[in-house]
Protein backbone atom coordinates (compact mmCIF):
# COMPACT_ATOMS: atom_id res chain seq x y z
CA UNK A 1 0.00 0.00 0.00
CA UNK A 2 1.24 3.68 -0.90
CA UNK A 3 0.86 6.06 1.72
CA UNK A 4 0.29 9.63 0.56
CA UNK A 5 -0.09 10.89 4.15
CA UNK A 6 1.69 9.34 6.87
CA UNK A 7 5.33 9.78 6.50
CA UNK A 8 5.13 12.78 4.42
CA UNK A 9 5.53 16.32 5.65
CA UNK A 10 2.74 18.04 4.92
CA UNK A 11 1.85 21.79 4.80
CA UNK A 12 -0.52 22.13 7.59
CA UNK A 13 -4.13 23.88 5.43
CA UNK A 14 -5.29 26.29 8.43
CA UNK A 15 -1.80 27.62 8.56
CA UNK A 16 -2.13 29.99 5.55
CA UNK A 17 -4.86 31.66 7.16
CA UNK A 18 -3.52 31.86 10.52
CA UNK A 19 -0.20 33.78 9.29
CA UNK A 20 -2.28 35.98 7.57
CA UNK A 21 -4.32 37.44 10.48
CA UNK A 22 -7.13 36.02 8.36
CA UNK A 23 -8.26 32.82 10.80
CA UNK A 24 -11.46 33.57 12.43
CA UNK A 25 -11.46 32.64 16.08
CA UNK A 26 -14.56 33.47 17.94
CA UNK A 27 -13.20 36.94 19.54
CA UNK A 28 -12.96 38.31 16.12
CA UNK A 29 -16.96 37.70 15.34
CA UNK A 30 -18.96 40.81 14.74
CA UNK A 31 -22.81 40.90 14.27
CA UNK A 32 -24.93 43.71 13.60
CA UNK A 33 -27.36 44.67 16.45
CA UNK A 34 -25.11 42.92 18.89
CA UNK A 35 -25.33 42.72 23.14
CA UNK A 36 -22.39 42.04 25.04
CA UNK A 37 -22.37 39.32 27.95
CA UNK A 38 -20.33 39.55 31.14
CA UNK A 39 -20.46 36.81 33.66
CA UNK A 40 -20.63 37.27 37.54
CA UNK A 41 -18.57 34.80 39.40
CA UNK A 42 -18.17 33.74 43.04
CA UNK A 43 -15.41 35.12 44.70
CA UNK A 44 -16.13 32.61 47.82
CA UNK A 45 -15.12 28.58 47.75
CA UNK A 46 -17.99 27.83 49.64
CA UNK A 47 -21.28 29.80 50.90
CA UNK A 48 -24.85 29.97 50.58
CA UNK A 49 -25.63 32.93 48.43
CA UNK A 50 -28.36 35.24 47.77
CA UNK A 51 -28.67 38.37 44.17
CA UNK A 52 -30.05 41.26 44.09
CA UNK A 53 -29.95 42.07 40.41
CA UNK A 54 -32.40 45.12 41.12
CA UNK A 55 -30.30 47.75 40.71
CA UNK A 56 -28.04 46.55 37.92
CA UNK A 57 -31.56 46.05 36.25
CA UNK A 58 -32.53 49.29 35.66
CA UNK A 59 -29.25 50.65 34.35
CA UNK A 60 -29.66 52.60 31.24
CA UNK A 61 -28.38 49.89 28.49
CA UNK A 62 -28.75 47.07 30.36
CA UNK A 63 -30.78 44.23 28.59
CA UNK A 64 -31.00 41.31 30.94
CA UNK A 65 -29.90 39.94 33.82
CA UNK A 66 -29.51 35.97 33.44
CA UNK A 67 -29.54 34.05 37.00
CA UNK A 68 -30.94 30.39 37.58
CA UNK A 69 -34.28 31.40 37.63
CA UNK A 70 -34.05 31.70 33.40
CA UNK A 71 -32.35 28.51 33.00
CA UNK A 72 -35.23 26.00 32.55
CA UNK A 73 -32.79 22.71 33.37
CA UNK A 74 -29.82 24.23 35.52
CA UNK A 75 -27.51 21.28 35.55
CA UNK A 76 -24.77 20.45 33.17
CA UNK A 77 -21.51 18.33 33.03
CA UNK A 78 -19.22 16.12 31.25
CA UNK A 79 -20.02 12.71 33.40
CA UNK A 80 -22.15 13.83 36.00
CA UNK A 81 -24.60 16.77 35.98
CA UNK A 82 -23.45 18.58 38.93
CA UNK A 83 -22.44 21.75 37.52
CA UNK A 84 -25.10 24.70 37.84
CA UNK A 85 -25.27 26.73 34.85
CA UNK A 86 -25.89 29.61 37.36
CA UNK A 87 -25.09 29.07 40.71
CA UNK A 88 -28.89 28.68 42.43
CA UNK A 89 -28.53 28.45 46.33
CA UNK A 90 -25.09 28.25 47.32
CA UNK A 91 -21.77 28.32 45.21
CA UNK A 92 -18.79 25.26 45.03
CA UNK A 93 -15.34 27.54 44.41
CA UNK A 94 -14.49 30.71 43.58
CA UNK A 95 -15.60 31.44 39.91
CA UNK A 96 -18.71 29.62 40.14
CA UNK A 97 -21.04 31.52 37.79
CA UNK A 98 -23.59 33.65 39.94
CA UNK A 99 -25.28 35.36 37.10
CA UNK A 100 -24.75 36.79 32.74
CA UNK A 101 -25.33 40.15 32.18
CA UNK A 102 -26.37 41.03 28.64
CA UNK A 103 -25.83 44.99 27.72
CA UNK A 104 -25.10 47.01 24.79
CA UNK A 105 -21.82 47.84 25.40
CA UNK A 106 -18.68 46.28 27.14
CA UNK A 107 -18.11 48.53 29.44
CA UNK A 108 -22.07 48.93 30.71
CA UNK A 109 -21.81 45.08 31.17
CA UNK A 110 -18.76 45.49 32.94
CA UNK A 111 -20.30 48.22 35.53
CA UNK A 112 -23.69 46.49 36.02
CA UNK A 113 -21.64 43.47 37.39
CA UNK A 114 -20.36 46.10 39.77
CA UNK A 115 -24.43 47.10 40.73
CA UNK A 116 -25.28 43.05 41.48
CA UNK A 117 -25.49 42.98 45.34
CA UNK A 118 -23.89 39.31 46.31
CA UNK A 119 -25.07 38.05 50.09
CA UNK A 120 -23.06 35.41 50.77
CA UNK A 121 -23.30 33.38 53.92
CA UNK A 122 -20.04 31.45 54.20
CA UNK A 123 -19.83 27.43 54.83
CA UNK A 124 -16.91 25.54 56.27
CA UNK A 125 -14.93 24.56 53.12
CA UNK A 126 -12.46 22.12 52.07
CA UNK A 127 -9.54 22.22 50.52
CA UNK A 128 -6.82 19.23 50.94
CA UNK A 129 -8.68 15.88 49.25
CA UNK A 130 -7.32 13.57 52.23
CA UNK A 131 -9.43 15.33 54.58
CA UNK A 132 -12.18 15.96 51.85
CA UNK A 133 -12.08 11.79 52.60
CA UNK A 134 -13.19 11.74 55.96
CA UNK A 135 -16.70 11.40 57.04
CA UNK A 136 -16.95 14.54 58.42
CA UNK A 137 -15.90 16.63 56.48
CA UNK A 138 -17.76 19.36 54.81
CA UNK A 139 -20.16 17.77 51.54
CA UNK A 140 -19.55 20.40 48.37
CA UNK A 141 -22.49 17.93 46.87
CA UNK A 142 -24.29 17.19 49.67
CA UNK A 143 -23.12 13.64 49.62
CA UNK A 144 -19.62 11.34 49.95
CA UNK A 145 -16.81 13.54 48.62
CA UNK A 146 -15.26 10.29 47.50
CA UNK A 147 -16.27 10.99 43.49
CA UNK A 148 -15.00 7.44 42.65
CA UNK A 149 -12.48 4.94 43.59
CA UNK A 150 -10.31 2.39 41.40
CA UNK A 151 -8.82 -0.67 42.44
CA UNK A 152 -5.93 -2.90 40.64
CA UNK A 153 -4.69 -5.79 42.14
CA UNK A 154 -2.56 -8.63 40.44
CA UNK A 155 -0.64 -11.16 42.44
CA UNK A 156 0.30 -11.10 45.86
CA UNK A 157 1.70 -7.93 47.27
CA UNK A 158 2.26 -8.65 50.69
CA UNK A 159 3.92 -11.88 49.88
CA UNK A 160 6.01 -10.36 47.47
CA UNK A 161 7.22 -7.13 49.78
CA UNK A 162 8.42 -10.12 52.03
CA UNK A 163 10.92 -11.59 49.30
CA UNK A 164 12.07 -8.64 48.39
CA UNK A 165 15.81 -7.18 49.36
CA UNK A 166 15.37 -3.55 49.21
CA UNK A 167 11.94 -1.46 49.66
CA UNK A 168 11.17 2.73 48.95
CA UNK A 169 8.42 4.03 50.40
CA UNK A 170 7.97 7.84 49.55
CA UNK A 171 5.10 9.84 48.87
CA UNK A 172 4.78 12.70 45.98
CA UNK A 173 2.64 15.39 45.37
CA UNK A 174 1.77 17.30 41.87
CA UNK A 175 0.09 20.63 41.68
CA UNK A 176 -2.66 21.82 39.71
CA UNK A 177 -1.61 23.11 36.64
CA UNK A 178 -3.78 25.74 34.23
CA UNK A 179 -3.52 24.80 30.53
CA UNK A 180 -2.96 28.73 29.64
CA UNK A 181 -3.84 28.00 25.78
CA UNK A 182 -3.18 31.49 24.14
CA UNK A 183 -6.82 32.47 23.00
CA UNK A 184 -9.20 33.22 26.36
CA UNK A 185 -12.61 31.94 26.06
CA UNK A 186 -14.82 33.87 23.57
CA UNK A 187 -18.35 32.85 21.87
CA UNK A 188 -21.02 34.24 19.84
CA UNK A 189 -24.78 33.20 19.52
CA UNK A 190 -27.92 34.24 17.35
CA UNK A 191 -31.04 32.90 16.16
CA UNK A 192 -31.35 31.97 12.91
CA UNK A 193 -34.77 30.45 11.36
CA UNK A 194 -35.75 29.47 14.87
CA UNK A 195 -32.50 27.54 15.41
CA UNK A 196 -29.93 28.74 18.36
CA UNK A 197 -26.38 28.91 16.60
CA UNK A 198 -23.42 29.33 19.48
CA UNK A 199 -19.68 29.73 17.98
CA UNK A 200 -17.32 29.07 20.65
CA UNK A 201 -13.71 27.31 20.65
CA UNK A 202 -14.31 24.29 21.72
CA UNK A 203 -12.85 20.86 21.75
CA UNK A 204 -16.98 18.85 22.40
CA UNK A 205 -18.67 20.79 19.79
CA UNK A 206 -21.61 17.94 19.16
CA UNK A 207 -21.28 17.06 23.17
CA UNK A 208 -22.09 21.23 23.77
CA UNK A 209 -25.12 20.78 21.61
CA UNK A 210 -26.71 18.36 23.73
CA UNK A 211 -25.90 20.35 26.82
CA UNK A 212 -27.37 23.48 25.46
CA UNK A 213 -30.49 21.52 24.25
CA UNK A 214 -30.83 20.26 27.83
CA UNK A 215 -30.69 23.51 29.43
CA UNK A 216 -32.92 25.64 27.22
CA UNK A 217 -35.09 22.16 26.79
CA UNK A 218 -34.94 22.58 23.14
CA UNK A 219 -35.21 20.18 20.71
CA UNK A 220 -31.26 19.17 19.56
CA UNK A 221 -31.76 19.65 16.28
CA UNK A 222 -32.61 23.78 17.48
CA UNK A 223 -29.23 24.16 18.63
CA UNK A 224 -26.66 24.24 16.17
CA UNK A 225 -22.91 24.85 17.32
CA UNK A 226 -20.22 26.27 14.98
CA UNK A 227 -16.08 25.57 16.22
CA UNK A 228 -14.06 28.55 14.47
CA UNK A 229 -10.54 28.70 14.68
CA UNK A 230 -9.90 27.13 18.24
CA UNK A 231 -6.76 29.42 20.11
CA UNK A 232 -5.26 25.60 21.89
CA UNK A 233 -7.17 24.02 24.09
CA UNK A 234 -5.16 20.86 25.71
CA UNK A 235 -8.59 19.66 27.61
CA UNK A 236 -9.39 22.89 29.04
CA UNK A 237 -12.12 22.91 26.50
CA UNK A 238 -13.92 19.73 26.47
CA UNK A 239 -15.80 21.82 29.61
CA UNK A 240 -18.88 23.97 29.10
CA UNK A 241 -17.86 27.35 30.06
CA UNK A 242 -20.14 30.36 28.41
CA UNK A 243 -21.51 28.43 25.85
CA UNK A 244 -25.18 27.82 27.47
CA UNK A 245 -25.66 31.49 28.86
CA UNK A 246 -24.58 32.85 25.45
CA UNK A 247 -27.98 30.40 23.76
CA UNK A 248 -29.82 31.42 26.74
CA UNK A 249 -29.00 35.34 26.60
CA UNK A 250 -30.15 34.93 22.43
CA UNK A 251 -32.90 33.21 23.14
CA UNK A 252 -34.55 35.32 25.89
CA UNK A 253 -33.26 38.53 24.04
CA UNK A 254 -33.81 37.58 20.35
CA UNK A 255 -30.29 39.26 19.26
CA UNK A 256 -26.68 38.44 18.75
CA UNK A 257 -24.68 38.18 22.16
CA UNK A 258 -21.20 38.03 22.74
CA UNK A 259 -18.99 37.54 25.32
CA UNK A 260 -15.09 37.43 25.62
CA UNK A 261 -13.44 36.02 29.04
CA UNK A 262 -10.10 38.50 30.60
CA UNK A 263 -7.22 35.92 31.16
CA UNK A 264 -7.97 36.30 34.58
CA UNK A 265 -11.57 35.01 34.05
CA UNK A 266 -10.22 32.46 31.77
CA UNK A 267 -8.12 30.71 35.15
CA UNK A 268 -11.37 30.70 36.87
CA UNK A 269 -13.57 29.28 34.20
CA UNK A 270 -12.07 26.51 33.02
CA UNK A 271 -10.74 23.29 34.54
CA UNK A 272 -7.45 22.19 35.79
CA UNK A 273 -4.74 19.56 35.83
CA UNK A 274 -5.78 17.18 38.61
CA UNK A 275 -3.17 17.40 42.00
CA UNK A 276 -2.43 13.88 42.77
CA UNK A 277 -0.97 12.51 45.92
CA UNK A 278 0.75 9.39 45.99
CA UNK A 279 1.86 6.87 48.29
CA UNK A 280 4.04 4.77 46.65
CA UNK A 281 5.88 1.36 48.12
CA UNK A 282 7.96 -0.26 45.40
CA UNK A 283 10.16 -3.48 45.78
CA UNK A 284 13.00 -5.56 44.08
CA UNK A 285 15.13 -8.42 44.65
CA UNK A 286 19.06 -8.03 44.71
CA UNK A 287 19.43 -8.63 41.13
CA UNK A 288 17.28 -5.64 40.18
CA UNK A 289 14.04 -7.30 39.21
CA UNK A 290 10.64 -5.22 40.72
CA UNK A 291 8.74 -7.68 42.36
CA UNK A 292 5.88 -5.90 43.84
CA UNK A 293 4.35 -2.30 44.05
CA UNK A 294 1.73 -0.95 46.15
CA UNK A 295 0.28 2.63 45.42
CA UNK A 296 -2.77 4.97 47.04
CA UNK A 297 -3.40 7.77 44.40
CA UNK A 298 -5.34 10.69 45.34
CA UNK A 299 -6.96 13.23 42.91
CA UNK A 300 -8.13 16.56 43.91
CA UNK A 301 -10.91 17.26 41.08
CA UNK A 302 -12.10 20.31 43.16
CA UNK A 303 -15.57 21.08 42.89
CA UNK A 304 -16.78 19.34 39.88
CA UNK A 305 -15.80 15.70 38.85
CA UNK A 306 -15.53 16.94 35.25
CA UNK A 307 -13.70 13.52 33.72
CA UNK A 308 -12.41 12.62 36.87
CA UNK A 309 -13.12 9.32 36.50
CA UNK A 310 -11.75 8.39 33.34
CA UNK A 311 -8.44 10.53 34.87
CA UNK A 312 -7.99 8.63 38.43
CA UNK A 313 -8.66 5.62 36.52
CA UNK A 314 -5.76 6.38 33.81
CA UNK A 315 -3.44 7.78 36.57
CA UNK A 316 -4.11 3.85 38.40
CA UNK A 317 -3.75 1.83 35.10
CA UNK A 318 -0.07 4.20 34.09
CA UNK A 319 0.83 3.48 38.16
CA UNK A 320 3.34 0.73 37.71
CA UNK A 321 4.99 3.19 35.00
CA UNK A 322 6.00 1.37 32.10
CA UNK A 323 7.92 -1.82 34.33
CA UNK A 324 6.70 -5.16 34.39
CA UNK A 325 5.84 -5.71 38.08
CA UNK A 326 4.42 -9.12 39.26
CA UNK A 327 2.71 -8.49 42.03
CA UNK A 328 0.73 -4.89 42.11
CA UNK A 329 -1.91 -3.03 44.22
CA UNK A 330 -3.46 0.01 43.30
CA UNK A 331 -6.32 2.43 44.77
CA UNK A 332 -6.74 5.42 43.38
CA UNK A 333 -9.41 7.71 43.80
CA UNK A 334 -11.01 11.13 42.63
CA UNK A 335 -12.21 13.50 45.22
CA UNK A 336 -14.44 16.75 45.80
CA UNK A 337 -13.03 19.87 47.59
CA UNK A 338 -13.79 23.63 46.93
CA UNK A 339 -10.69 24.16 45.11
CA UNK A 340 -10.91 25.05 41.53
CA UNK A 341 -12.24 21.97 39.55
CA UNK A 342 -10.01 20.02 37.76
CA UNK A 343 -10.58 18.16 34.58
CA UNK A 344 -8.47 17.13 31.24
CA UNK A 345 -5.35 17.96 30.48
CA UNK A 346 -2.73 17.11 28.47
CA UNK A 347 -2.11 13.25 29.43
CA UNK A 348 -5.25 12.66 31.22
CA UNK A 349 -3.95 11.40 34.37
CA UNK A 350 -0.90 9.57 33.00
CA UNK A 351 1.36 12.87 33.12
CA UNK A 352 1.44 12.96 36.89
CA UNK A 353 2.38 9.34 37.93
CA UNK A 354 6.24 9.34 36.45
CA UNK A 355 6.97 11.89 38.98
CA UNK A 356 6.53 8.67 41.86
CA UNK A 357 7.15 5.96 39.49
CA UNK A 358 10.56 7.54 38.63
CA UNK A 359 11.77 8.94 41.16
CA UNK A 360 11.01 5.17 42.94
CA UNK A 361 13.27 3.87 40.50
CA UNK A 362 15.74 6.13 40.96
CA UNK A 363 15.97 5.25 44.43
CA UNK A 364 15.41 1.70 43.91
CA UNK A 365 18.63 1.60 41.53
CA UNK A 366 20.99 3.75 44.36
CA UNK A 367 19.87 1.53 46.90
CA UNK A 368 20.76 -1.50 45.17
CA UNK A 369 23.69 -0.11 43.57
CA UNK A 370 22.57 -0.48 39.85
CA UNK A 371 22.79 1.91 37.59
CA UNK A 372 19.75 3.35 36.97
CA UNK A 373 19.52 3.17 33.09
CA UNK A 374 20.70 -0.78 33.50
CA UNK A 375 17.58 -0.83 36.19
CA UNK A 376 15.16 0.11 33.76
CA UNK A 377 16.32 -1.87 31.33
CA UNK A 378 15.73 -5.20 33.26
CA UNK A 379 12.47 -4.34 33.65
CA UNK A 380 11.16 -2.23 30.74
CA UNK A 381 8.50 -3.90 28.48
CA UNK A 382 8.95 -5.41 25.85
CA UNK A 383 7.24 -6.98 23.21
CA UNK A 384 5.05 -10.06 25.11
CA UNK A 385 4.88 -8.20 28.70
CA UNK A 386 2.07 -8.45 30.56
CA UNK A 387 1.13 -5.31 31.78
CA UNK A 388 -0.58 -4.64 35.57
CA UNK A 389 -4.00 -4.74 34.32
CA UNK A 390 -3.31 -7.94 32.32
CA UNK A 391 -2.97 -6.70 28.63
CA UNK A 392 0.05 -8.94 26.98
CA UNK A 393 2.24 -6.19 24.82
CA UNK A 394 1.87 -7.73 21.80
CA UNK A 395 2.51 -5.05 19.01
CA UNK A 396 5.34 -1.84 18.88
CA UNK A 397 7.30 -1.47 22.25
CA UNK A 398 10.33 0.35 21.36
CA UNK A 399 11.23 1.31 24.80
CA UNK A 400 14.65 -0.81 25.04
CA UNK A 401 15.29 1.30 21.80
CA UNK A 402 14.14 4.12 23.12
CA UNK A 403 16.13 4.01 26.48
CA UNK A 404 19.32 3.31 24.65
CA UNK A 405 19.16 6.23 22.37
CA UNK A 406 18.69 8.22 25.32
CA UNK A 407 21.53 6.62 27.27
CA UNK A 408 23.52 7.53 23.96
CA UNK A 409 22.45 10.94 23.51
CA UNK A 410 23.63 11.40 27.26
CA UNK A 411 26.59 10.33 27.12
CA UNK A 412 27.72 13.20 24.45
CA UNK A 413 26.66 15.87 26.30
CA UNK A 414 28.95 17.28 29.05
CA UNK A 415 26.47 17.84 31.45
CA UNK A 416 23.96 14.99 31.14
CA UNK A 417 26.16 12.27 32.79
CA UNK A 418 24.75 9.37 34.50
CA UNK B 1 -14.05 61.93 21.91
CA UNK B 2 -10.52 62.51 19.89
CA UNK B 3 -9.43 62.67 16.37
CA UNK B 4 -6.04 61.10 15.34
CA UNK B 5 -4.50 60.69 12.35
CA UNK B 6 -2.42 57.68 11.68
CA UNK B 7 -0.95 55.00 8.71
CA UNK B 8 -1.23 51.39 9.03
CA UNK B 9 -0.37 48.94 6.66
CA UNK B 10 0.29 52.00 4.66
CA UNK B 11 -2.82 53.81 4.39
CA UNK B 12 -3.99 57.02 6.06
CA UNK B 13 -6.94 56.65 8.79
CA UNK B 14 -8.55 59.32 10.16
CA UNK B 15 -10.53 58.49 13.25
CA UNK B 16 -12.27 59.24 16.38
CA UNK B 17 -11.43 57.36 19.59
CA UNK B 18 -12.58 56.80 22.91
CA UNK B 19 -9.91 58.61 24.84
CA UNK B 20 -9.45 55.78 27.53
CA UNK B 21 -9.84 53.19 24.01
CA UNK B 22 -6.58 50.95 23.72
CA UNK B 23 -4.61 50.91 20.25
CA UNK B 24 -5.68 46.92 20.01
CA UNK B 25 -9.36 47.94 20.57
CA UNK B 26 -8.77 50.64 17.73
CA UNK B 27 -7.39 47.99 15.54
CA UNK B 28 -10.02 44.87 16.11
CA UNK B 29 -13.23 46.76 17.19
CA UNK B 30 -13.10 49.80 15.21
CA UNK B 31 -10.95 49.15 12.18
CA UNK B 32 -12.15 44.99 12.38
CA UNK B 33 -8.12 44.46 11.75
CA UNK B 34 -8.60 41.31 13.84
CA UNK B 35 -5.52 39.88 12.78
CA UNK B 36 -3.87 41.41 15.75
CA UNK B 37 -4.95 39.45 19.21
CA UNK B 38 -5.55 40.05 22.94
CA UNK B 39 -4.36 37.17 25.04
CA UNK B 40 -4.10 38.81 28.38
CA UNK B 41 -4.45 42.04 28.35
CA UNK B 42 -1.45 43.21 30.14
CA UNK B 43 1.48 42.82 28.23
CA UNK B 44 2.62 39.20 29.05
CA UNK B 45 2.09 37.26 26.19
CA UNK B 46 2.68 39.69 22.93
CA UNK B 47 -0.32 38.36 20.97
CA UNK B 48 -1.56 41.82 20.56
CA UNK B 49 2.41 42.42 18.95
CA UNK B 50 2.39 45.43 16.55
CA UNK B 51 5.41 47.25 15.00
CA UNK B 52 5.20 51.01 15.77
CA UNK B 53 7.70 53.22 13.85
CA UNK B 54 9.60 50.55 13.51
CA UNK B 55 9.52 48.69 17.34
CA UNK B 56 7.36 46.22 18.50
CA UNK B 57 4.58 47.32 21.42
CA UNK B 58 2.60 45.38 22.87
CA UNK B 59 -0.88 47.30 21.61
CA UNK B 60 -2.46 46.31 24.61
CA UNK B 61 -0.41 48.36 26.75
CA UNK B 62 -0.43 51.29 24.45
CA UNK B 63 -3.65 54.26 24.33
CA UNK B 64 -4.81 54.86 20.82
CA UNK B 65 -4.00 58.33 21.04
CA UNK B 66 -0.67 57.84 21.53
CA UNK B 67 -0.25 56.48 18.29
CA UNK B 68 -1.79 60.01 16.97
CA UNK B 69 0.82 60.40 13.86
CA UNK B 70 2.28 57.14 13.75
CA UNK B 71 3.11 54.43 11.58
CA UNK B 72 1.96 50.76 12.29
CA UNK B 73 2.41 47.57 10.71
CA UNK B 74 -0.06 44.81 11.58
CA UNK B 75 -0.13 41.29 10.55
CA UNK B 76 -2.43 42.65 7.49
CA UNK B 77 0.27 44.69 6.02
CA UNK B 78 3.00 41.74 5.63
CA UNK B 79 1.48 39.91 2.37
CA UNK B 80 0.92 41.70 -0.99
CA UNK B 81 -2.05 39.97 -2.38
CA UNK B 82 -1.46 36.28 -2.87
CA UNK B 83 2.58 36.79 -2.60
CA UNK B 84 3.27 36.01 1.13
CA UNK B 85 6.11 37.69 3.06
CA UNK B 86 9.14 35.61 3.21
CA UNK B 87 8.57 34.99 6.97
CA UNK B 88 5.12 33.97 6.34
CA UNK B 89 6.42 30.96 3.95
CA UNK B 90 8.99 30.44 6.12
CA UNK B 91 6.39 30.06 9.52
CA UNK B 92 4.63 27.90 6.87
CA UNK B 93 7.13 25.68 5.44
CA UNK B 94 8.92 25.13 8.77
CA UNK B 95 5.20 23.64 10.56
CA UNK B 96 5.77 26.54 12.73
CA UNK B 97 2.35 26.83 12.93
CA UNK B 98 -0.59 25.18 15.26
CA UNK B 99 -3.37 26.57 17.00
CA UNK B 100 -1.91 29.89 15.56
CA UNK B 101 -3.08 32.78 18.29
CA UNK B 102 0.42 33.72 19.06
CA UNK B 103 1.23 33.83 15.42
CA UNK B 104 0.52 37.37 14.05
CA UNK B 105 2.79 38.66 16.99
CA UNK B 106 5.19 36.39 16.47
CA UNK B 107 5.93 37.09 13.00
CA UNK B 108 5.91 40.83 13.58
CA UNK B 109 8.53 40.25 16.45
CA UNK B 110 10.35 38.04 13.70
CA UNK B 111 10.00 41.03 11.18
CA UNK B 112 10.77 43.97 13.33
CA UNK B 113 14.33 41.57 14.54
CA UNK B 114 14.98 40.64 11.33
CA UNK B 115 14.84 44.08 9.65
CA UNK B 116 17.49 45.23 12.05
CA UNK B 117 19.80 42.01 12.42
CA UNK B 118 19.51 39.91 8.83
CA UNK B 119 21.56 37.21 9.88
CA UNK B 120 20.74 36.86 14.20
CA UNK B 121 22.32 33.36 15.85
CA UNK B 122 19.52 31.28 17.49
CA UNK B 123 19.79 33.36 20.90
CA UNK B 124 19.33 36.36 19.42
CA UNK B 125 16.18 34.88 17.35
CA UNK B 126 14.88 33.68 20.88
CA UNK B 127 15.68 36.98 22.77
CA UNK B 128 13.61 38.58 19.50
CA UNK B 129 10.91 36.35 20.52
CA UNK B 130 11.38 36.42 24.14
CA UNK B 131 8.21 38.80 24.23
CA UNK B 132 5.75 36.59 22.52
CA UNK B 133 4.23 33.33 24.50
CA UNK B 134 3.51 30.44 22.65
CA UNK B 135 1.76 27.16 24.33
CA UNK B 136 1.67 24.51 21.54
CA UNK B 137 5.09 24.38 19.31
CA UNK B 138 7.57 24.63 22.52
CA UNK B 139 9.19 27.15 20.00
CA UNK B 140 11.95 24.95 18.48
CA UNK B 141 9.80 25.05 14.82
CA UNK B 142 9.75 28.87 15.43
CA UNK B 143 13.27 29.52 15.93
CA UNK B 144 13.73 27.48 12.93
CA UNK B 145 11.45 29.49 10.67
CA UNK B 146 12.93 32.53 11.76
CA UNK B 147 16.04 30.89 10.43
CA UNK B 148 14.99 30.25 7.31
CA UNK B 149 13.17 33.49 6.85
CA UNK B 150 16.63 34.98 7.21
CA UNK B 151 17.59 32.75 4.41
CA UNK B 152 14.83 33.71 2.20
CA UNK B 153 14.76 37.21 3.22
CA UNK B 154 18.99 36.95 1.50
CA UNK B 155 17.69 34.77 -1.54
CA UNK B 156 15.14 37.26 -2.06
CA UNK B 157 17.88 40.52 -1.87
CA UNK B 158 19.57 38.93 -4.01
CA UNK B 159 17.40 38.03 -6.86
CA UNK B 160 16.79 41.99 -7.05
Amino acid sequence: MKLEVVGQSVIRVDGLAKLRGKATYPQDLYMDNMLYGKTLRSIKPHANIRLNISKAEKMEGVIKILTYKDVPHNHYGVLFKDHEVFSSTKVRSIGDPLAFVVATSDKIATKALEEIEVFYEDLDAVFDPIEAMQDNAPKVHDKSNIVYKYQLRKGDVDKAFQQCDVIIEEEYKTSMVDHAFLQPEAGLAYQENETFVVCAATQYPHFDQLEIAEALEVPLEKVRVINPAVGGAFGGREDITMQIHLALATKLTGRPVKTIYSRQESFVAHSKRHPLIMKYKTGANKEGKLLAMEATIVGDTGAYASWAINILRKSGVHATGPYEIPNVKVDSYAVYTNNPFAGAMRGFGATQVPIAHEQQMDMLAEKLNINPIEFRLINCFRKGSTTATGQILEESIPLVECIEAVEKSLKQTTQGGV
Amino acid sequence: MKKISLKINGKEYNVEIEKDMRLLDLLRDQLHLTGTKEGCGEGECGACTVIMDGVTVNSCMVLAFQADGSEIITIEGLDKGDKLHPIQKAFLDEGAVQCGFCIPGMVLSAKALLDKKPSPSRKEIREGISGNLCRCTGYNKIVDAIDKASQYLKEEGEEK
